[in-house]
């Protein structure tokens, strides 16, 4: 596949979230506001892209028993570097995303690529589908918690987009837990009906 | 008795008010993966709760007595997702020896509990939360408990929408989504259970 | 069995080299966090008791306070965190006491609430309902007291106010032990 093609597969055709049905648990919990969803979005592809290329550069030292417990270890780090990053950095991202951010390691999306292509490929291919399956899980959480935060409270990124009257009662259930599965379920329904018509 | 009153309210906390699946988004992808079936959700519960209280109590441990002695708190994330990963190795060897029909029934998913959000997440509640080693044992439980009961629920729920007529789009996981939201908002009449 | 020490000893060198790489950002990082958080906390502080320009503080095992003191140092007032688990968080407040050990000020610093709802604590007309009072009106308007719960959280009005309650009570019994007494307040002094 060129370049490109694998780049811009983790968009829509192979989208982690809507298609593959990845990285489920970060994505309901953290797509209450879009704010935290680009944040949570950025420091998954930053993980996953510094993994899939540290293994792609190993794959050959590590004997195929151990190779789960060693990516592993490797993402597990970077997921710490970006713990103690934005700790220090941007504490107010790092109290939102809370137990999120540890959380980051075990994103079926990281160590799926891992193992289904990082262990593959050489790295400047790991690199290149790292960074498209990275934002294509960007891209869901941006779009699920624009649905949310606007009909939940009538906000974009913190500023106000409805009129005055809708964010006094906003649709409160869509930044509670029902809201996020409910409008998940719409959303693949919406994918499928989509994908079908292709 | 404070203890008893204490550890009863941890439970309903756990598995009701505060449930991992359903309010914390913690377990979502086995959850959706196995719950189709009554007897392997209950199977994959079992295993659940089992390594989610070895979880709590070797992660506690480990925190305790060697993080937090040598300072390496910073650690915690390696530290504590090896160990998970040793308990699901060890438990899968348990499984294949005793029990072959389950081992076969649970397939990928079994070392897929590893990567199951709520196992790491309760380790890392159970140390937020400043519990005790007991309560850390406790809470593990329960709510490994509160998982399979939403998944033994949502698995009955299912086998009879497998029966039903659900548009074709939204058969298999948007109907099992949209299950699920209606499952939460349910359980979100707890809000406020006291005792 | 060499081949599983083999395997062991590969693992390890690799968990030897993240471990190693995170120490030392680990180093670099835990100053600056350190140092945020000593900020913040120092920001609450001026915030719920303004008139003071200095701040000691007195840690005893059960509880730690610190007395805020302005430039003529007289004693201004003091200030503690009172902290309770609510609904889906630990809910901290910062709290600021007159000499008299009426509320000064109060300031929300940390809750992971239910939005919408018990996150509306955060809200700018919560914190002034405190403002004022003594220690037996600190209570919820269910619970018989002056404080109106906010609607559709009264878990977490709950909390808040009877975190304040309990950790008040600490310090007036903290307080005559500690002879701060003796000390004359700024009010004292001007009279």
């Amino acid at each position: 596949m060129s370049l490109i093609k694998e780049f811009t597969k983790g968009f829509v055709k192979e989208n982690p979230v809507f298609i593959m049905a990845l990285g489920l648990c970060p994505t309901l919990a953290v797509s209450s506001s879009v704010q935290n969803a680009i944040g949570m979005g950025f420091a998954a592809t930053f993980v996953l892209i510094f993994s899939n290329i540290i293994i792609s550069l190993i794959k050959g030292f590590i004997p195929s028993k151990i190779r789960i417990p060693a990516y592993i270890v490797v993402i597990a780090s970077f997921v710490t570097i970006v713990d103690m990053v934005m700790h220090a950095f941007l504490p107010p991202l790092h109290k939102s995303l809370g137990l999120f951010i540890p959380l980051i390691v075990v994103n079926c999306i990281i160590l799926g690529r891992a193992e289904a292509f990082a262990s593959k490929n050489n790295v400047l291919k790991s690199f290149v589908d790292g960074l498209g399956m990275g934002l294509g899980f960007t891209l869901a959480l941006v779009v699920i918690a624009t649905i949310r935060e606007i009909l939940g409270a009538g906000q974009f990124f913190g500023i106000n987009v409805l009129p005055k009257s809708y964010i006094e009662k906003p649709m409160l259930v869509a930044i509670l837990a029902p809201g996020a599965f409910l409008i998940m379920g719409l959303l693949m329904g919406l994918m499928n009906i989509a994908k079908k018509k292709k | 008795m404070e203890f008893v009153g204490r550890i009863f309210t941890m439970a309903i906390a756990a598995i009701f008010v505060q449930n991992f699946v359903l309010a914390r988004f913690l377990g979502l992808c086995p959850y959706i993966g196995v719950s189709k079936k009554l007897d392997s959700a209950l199977g994959m519960g079992m295993a659940v709760i089992f390594v989610m209280t070895m979880a709590s109590t070797f992660t506690w441990m480990i925190q305790s007595f060697i993080l937090i002695p040598l300072k390496l708190e910073f650690l915690q994330t390696i530290a504590f997702i090896l160990t998970i990963a040793s308990l699901v190795q060890l438990v899968e060897m348990i499984i294949q020896k005793t029990a072959p029909a389950l081992y076969k029934a649970l397939g990928v998913y079994l070392p897929l509990i590893t990567t199951n959000c709520a196992v790491l997440g309760v380790s890392i509640l159970n140390i937020q939360s400043n519990y005790s080693f007991i309560e850390a044992i406790f809470n593990g439980f329960f709510a490994g408990l509160g998982f399979t009961l939403v998944l033994a629920l949502m698995a009955g729920i299912r086998e009879r929408l497998d029966k039903a007529e659900v548009p074709a789009s939204m058969k298999g996981m948007p109907i099992a989504m949209i299950t699920a939201g209606l499952m939460a908002l349910a359980f979100l009449g707890f809000a406020g259970l006291k005792f | 069995m060499k081949y599983y020490i083999k395997l062991g000893l590969i693992l390890l060198l690799i968990t030897s080299v993240a471990s190693g790489i995170l120490a030392l950002l680990n180093n670099k990082t835990q100053p600056i966090i350190e140092e945020n958080q000593r900020k913040e906390a120092e920001q609450a502080r001026k915030e719920v008791l303004p008139e003071a320009t200095v701040f000691e503080e007195v840690t005893t095992p059960d509880f730690s306070y610190y007395i805020g003191k302005n430039a003529d140092n007289q004693i201004v007032g003091y200030t503690f965190v009172a902290s309770k688990f609510g609904y889906s968080s630990e809910v901290k407040t910062m709290v600021g006491v007159n000499p008299d050990l009426t509320i000064k000020k109060i300031k929300i610093i940390s809750q992971s609430e239910t939005p919408g709802l018990g996150a509306n604590c955060m809200k700018p007309d919560f914190a002034p309902k405190f403002e004022g009072l003594k220690l037996e009106k600190l209570k919820v308007d269910k619970d018989g007291g002056d404080i109106k719960s906010i609607t559709g959280a009264t878990i977490t009005t709950r909390t808040v106010t009877n975190s304040i309650k309990e950790a008040l009570e600490k310090l007036m019994n903290i307080l005559p032990k500690n002879n701060i007494f003796e000390e004359k307040s700024a009010e004292e002094v001007s009279r």
